[in-house]
């Protein structure tokens, strides 16, 4: 890349989305140095900011290449970066009651917030290596200092800290691989390193090396089994509504990371049992997040392994790299959006005290106490169970047909059976809600609009696209056919 | 919207769903309007049923009716089809009938929560209805799961003492079957997109498909496990019992009424025609299960002490009954299992009602708690003896034609000799009568042994009216059986003219779609040529 290229308004233009977030972060947080009055609205200026961006990404981003090939925007990338927004968005709305009911309301939160949105949405439209890496930083860096938010909660040192450390590690490695990569192949474009590894320049073993850090690095953003071991403390720890924005965008981001580099290695033939490994990391992560989510006693980290689980079922889309696993990569990532950042955005309304353990025998019988919260709740635990007539259900269509068709049919019987171990455990949540009697009121709270809002949104949607799915899947029909 | 405020099956199912929602907004105090709205929302649906059906009606054969079909997901050829036809319109208004019966059933035994008891009944009635009329295989797996969350809540938040168990034994059970069904959906319908190059999940379309045979028997043994669950047949029956104790009478009766029903229907409609060499193969293993479930059905009614566990199990025996009929693949035989789905509907429904009006006023089901009912409650015991007459199959009353039927037609079946299953399942008729009786003796006849007993109340107006009309259904199909078994006819000798004459085909090395099913199954030349926009009525 030659130092002398000029940036043109066409570049900027493609880049607008993160632009606005960028400098919607700037201005809260100089607005709140300046005039602390207006962190009152921050969240709300925060939510413009997001739906901007997603207007923006929608109607203003031209399709193709910028930056030189750098970004690239597809109506596939335009699909993963609504879903990272949408996540977003469910989260800002639960947290302004939040953040004045903990009393932490700072525009710091905001701030960090809106860039690790521009980091994530780089992140989906990145081709490029050193570009993907330094997403990632933007969105990790942001995201550690959002996990340790509440800081008189000692839970969310802990949480930051892990996350930290685990994530440092995981960038070193990211960074070792990208440098095997480009040592061995002269390039960080993917499509460069596809070219070279099937031109066969290199050295198999350290080019297998290097794809093997890489995806590494991205399995433990995606949380999958063996990179798991992060979630649960992290998710249980870190303040409720930001879990909403933690547990699905990084991981929609990731997941278009770890597709595009799958895609170069299925397609240059690198050597290496990609399948078997995929397959075994597919297997392991729905096996081992639902079984341990089953004896979890506390929402979030029940969440946090099923959402392990969840991106176990994503990658069985993965296992045979063809078109089909983008939409079906699409189709899940936005049922899960919903259904999982819907869920938190309720959690963090039902329970008023961040400091203590979000236990499940809490909410016992709280079903007719907070009936619209807990109709939602149990709308979007029915959609992570896969049960029609919600997203969920469709999202796992996908997957599983996916599977069938590319004659996987073993991995197929094993995922549906950890669906079904998954369903007993979210119905234990529907359980608890309306069929014991209650244990402990819940605190009578105000009326919260806001977080009202995400549930009805989240939980509507999820039904509304379940029984009407035939425009979403037609648009990301033509979102595949537009690949070429 | 104008298949939805048309004369249409597509308003038939979802009107419940849509009378859920003003639900929504009524205040939880406000008990009496609320059962008040759900009732007549229930005669509402009961109208359009029954209206939907006169219309149509041909004493002769009911027609193959289908409602517009559209599109629901056409990227995987995923269409919303609804049709009806001579099986599925006796089932139907099965349905429709009991759920007012249920509500009314339920006045004073749901003591809280009524909006949301509305609420799931009628998302329920939607469920069913909805896998009744569903002629695509995905919108049909839609359906069939829809009704799983409100028997759920129905069993776990109304239900008694051990409810969560049940309830989620119920669940489980269901889903573990389903989920391998659904599999199997997606599986033939890729097979039929990988062999005609276009996606299709529609019945006819499968019906038109030879699969090999060793694939034949996993798909079939998918879609039987999911159906056999349901039935329940043994030894998958399970959690039947646990259900039906602990569910409040309304969510027994339609557990016992209807949910079962699937099972059956499922097969009848589904597993049979689409995998008949597989099916044939499993000939003697539905049948051994059926004869088990009968015997063994009976026996453990027998040792019973518990009126309603009694009566559960009475419907495994029932539906092994049902299940060792459609074995047969005999005409006379499917027509008695037919019937049998109705009658056992009609007849275990009132004895669950039964059994309920007898717990509303004692709180216990003990056989030991009672005798001598019949001088204090005259008119409860003239429904119960009734009631239980018909279960026991007594000429004039309807459970006779049934199971005479299903007896006469296997014992002439050509698909093999069928004479010992047959001999032992009439071992079962005997062992009905038996335990039954047990049942009659020791709660209505004797000396009344409990004080508490003295001072009954006899069944009041409402309960009348709630057994009043199954009871005349029962005599009616007794005295008149044909008038019920000639609409279905056609129908049933349509689908059995193709599962047969699949049947006898032998199965391709890879999968073969052919221009028009064997045997000549007249539904399906209507699904095989959708043209949207316009209802066809066919009638013959």
């Amino acid at each position: 890349m030659s130092p002398s290229y000029a940036v043109g308004q066409a570049d900027l233009v493609a880049i607008l989305p993160e632009i606005l977030l960028s400098l919607a972060g700037i201005a809260v947080l100089l607005l709140d140095a300046f005039f602390p009055v207006t962190r009152k609205i921050a969240t709300f200026f925060s939510g413009a900011a997001v739906l901007g961006a997603a207007w923006a990404m929608w109607t203003q981003v031209p399709e193709g290449t910028s930056f030189r090939g750098v970004l690239e925007s597809t109506p596939l990338t335009t699909g993963f970066s609504l879903v990272v927004l949408i996540s977003a968005f469910l989260s800002l709305l639960a947290t302004d009651r939040y953040l004045r009911r903990e009393r932490i309301l700072n525009a710091e939160y905001h701030a960090l917030f809106l860039w690790c949105a521009a980091g994530a949405l780089f992140m989906v439209r990145a081709t490029e290596l050193l570009t993907v890496f330094l997403a990632l930083e933007l969105l990790s860096i942001c995201l550690y200092a959002l996990a340790g938010f509440h800081r008189r909660v000692q839970e969310a040192s802990e949480a930051a800290i892990k996350y930290f450390l685990m994530g440092a590690f995981v960038s070193s490695f990211l960074l070792l691989g990208i440098a095997l990569l480009y040592g061995e192949t002269g390039s960080t474009q993917f499509s460069a390193i596809a070219d070279a590894v099937a031109a066969g320049r290199g050295s198999t073993l350290l080019i297998a090396l290097g794809f093997l850090l890489v995806l590494a690095a991205f399995g433990f953003k995606l949380s999958v089994v063996p990179f798991h071991a992060w979630a649960p403390d992290t998710y249980q720890g870190a303040p409720t509504p930001f879990v909403a924005y933690l547990s699905v965008a990084p991981k929609a981001a990731s997941a278009v990371v770890f597709l595009r580099v799958l895609q170069v290695v299925t397609s240059s033939g690198a050597p290496g049992k990609w399948v078997q490994w995929i397959t075994l990391l597919a297997a392991a992560s729905m096996l081992v997040g639902n079984f341990l989510a089953l004896v979890q006693r506390d929402l979030k980290r029940m969440l946090a392994y099923s959402g392990i689980a969840h991106m176990g079922y994503l990658l069985v889309g993965f296992v045979t790299l063809d078109r089909e696993s983008w939409s079906a990569a699409l189709v899940y990532l936005l049922a899960y959006a919903l259904m999982n950042a819907g869920a938190f955005a309720i959690i963090t309304q039902l329970f008023e005290r961040e400091g203590e353990p979000h236990l499940l025998s809490d909410i016992a019988g709280w079903g007719y106490r907070r009936p619209l919260l807990a109709a939602c709740l149990t709308a979007c635990l029915l959609s992570l169970g896969g049960i029609p007539p919600t997203l969920g259900f469709l999202g796992k269509y996908f997957v599983f047909l996916h599977a069938l068709r590319h004659g996987h049919v073993g991995l197929a019987i094993l995922g549906v059976l950890a669906s079904l171990v998954g369903i007993f455990y979210y119905l234990r949540v529907v359980y608890f809600l309306y069929m014991k009697p209650e244990v402990r009121e819940p605190v009578a709270g105000t009326f919260d609009l806001w977080g009202n809002a995400a549930a009805v949104l989240a939980a509507g949607s999820l039904m509304l696209l379940g029984v009407f799915p035939g425009p979403l899947v037609d648009w990301i029909t033509q979102a595949i056919a537009r690949l070429g | 919207m104008d298949l939805l405020l048309g004369d249409t099956l597509t308003r038939l199912v979802f009107f419940p769903a849509l009378a859920c929602l003003p639900l929504l907004f009524f205040p939880s105090r406000a008990q009496r309007e609320t059962k008040i709205y759900a009732l007549a929302a229930s005669f509402v649906e009961l109208a359009l049923g029954f209206l939907y059906v006169a219309r149509r009606w041909n004493p002769a054969g009911f027609p193959d009716l289908h409602d517009p079909v559209h599109e629901w997901i056409s990227g995987f050829g995923i269409r919303y089809d609804l049709a009806i036809d001579g099986i599925s319109m006796p089932l139907v208004l099965l349905t429709v009938a009991l759920l007012p019966l249920v509500i009314l059933a339920s006045w004073h035994g749901i003591e809280k929560h009524w909006n949301g008891f509305a609420i799931s009944l009628l998302l329920l009635t939607t469920g069913m209805l909805g896998a009744f009329l569903a002629f695509d295989l995905f919108l049909f797996y839609v359906f069939w799961e829809v009704m799983l969350v409100p028997m759920y809540m129905i069993i776990g938040i109304w239900g008694g003492h051990r409810r969560i168990y049940a309830a989620v034994k119920f669940f489980l059970f269901t889903m573990a079957g389903s989920l391998l069904m659904l599999l199997a959906i997606l599986w033939i319908g890729w097979t039929y997109q990988a062999t005609t190059g276009t996606w299709s999940f529609s019945l006819g379309d499968m019906l038109r498909m030879d699969l090999p045979a060793r694939q034949q028997i996993w798909l079939f043994a998918a879609f039987a496990l999911a159906f056999a669950i349901k039935v329940p047949m043994f030894p998958l029956h399970t959690w039947l019992p646990d259900a039906h104790v602990e569910a409040p009478t309304g969510g027994s009766v339609i557990l016992a009424g209807v949910l079962l029903k699937l099972g059956t229907y499922g097969f009848l409609r589904f597993a049979l025609p689409m995998f008949p060499d597989a099916a044939r193969r499993a000939i003697p293993l539905i049948l051994a299960l059926a004869v088990v479930g009968v015997l063994y059905g009976a026996l453990v009614a027998w040792m019973q002490t518990d009126m309603k566990k009694l009566v559960a199990y009475s419907s495994v025996a029932h539906l092994g009954f049902v299940m060792l009929g459609l074995a047969a693949f005999d005409l006379v035989a499917w027509q008695g299992a037919l019937l049998q789905m109705l009658n056992h509907g009609l007849s275990t429904g009132a004895l669950f009602l039964l059994v309920g009006m007898l717990y509303d006023r004692r709180h216990t089901k003990e056989f030991k708690e009672f005798g001598g009912l019949a001088k204090v409650m005259p008119w409860f015991a003239f429904f119960l003896v009734f009631s239980t007459l018909a279960s026991v199959g007594l000429p004039a009353l309807n459970g006779f034609v049934g199971e005479f039927m299903i007896l006469a037609g296997a014992y002439k079946s050509t698909v093999g000799d069928l004479r010992l299953p047959v001999a032992l399942a009439s071992v079962g008729v005997i062992l009905a009568a038996v335990y039954l009786l047990k049942m009659l003796s020791q709660t209505l006849w004797g000396p009344i042994t409990k004080d508490e007993n003295r001072v009954l109340r006899d069944l009041g107006w409402r309960e009348k009216l709630t057994l009043a009309p199954l009871c005349v259904l029962m005599l009616w199909i007794g005295v008149e059986p044909q008038r019920f078994l000639a609409p279905s006819k056609p129908a049933l000798e349509a689908t059995l003219r193709t599962v047969t004459a699949r049947m006898a085909e032998v199965p391709p090395e890879a999968p073969v779609v052919r221009a028009a099913a064997l045997g000549q199954l007249p539904v399906t030349e209507a699904i095989a040529a959708p043209q949207a926009g316009e209802s066809r009525e066919r009638s013959r």
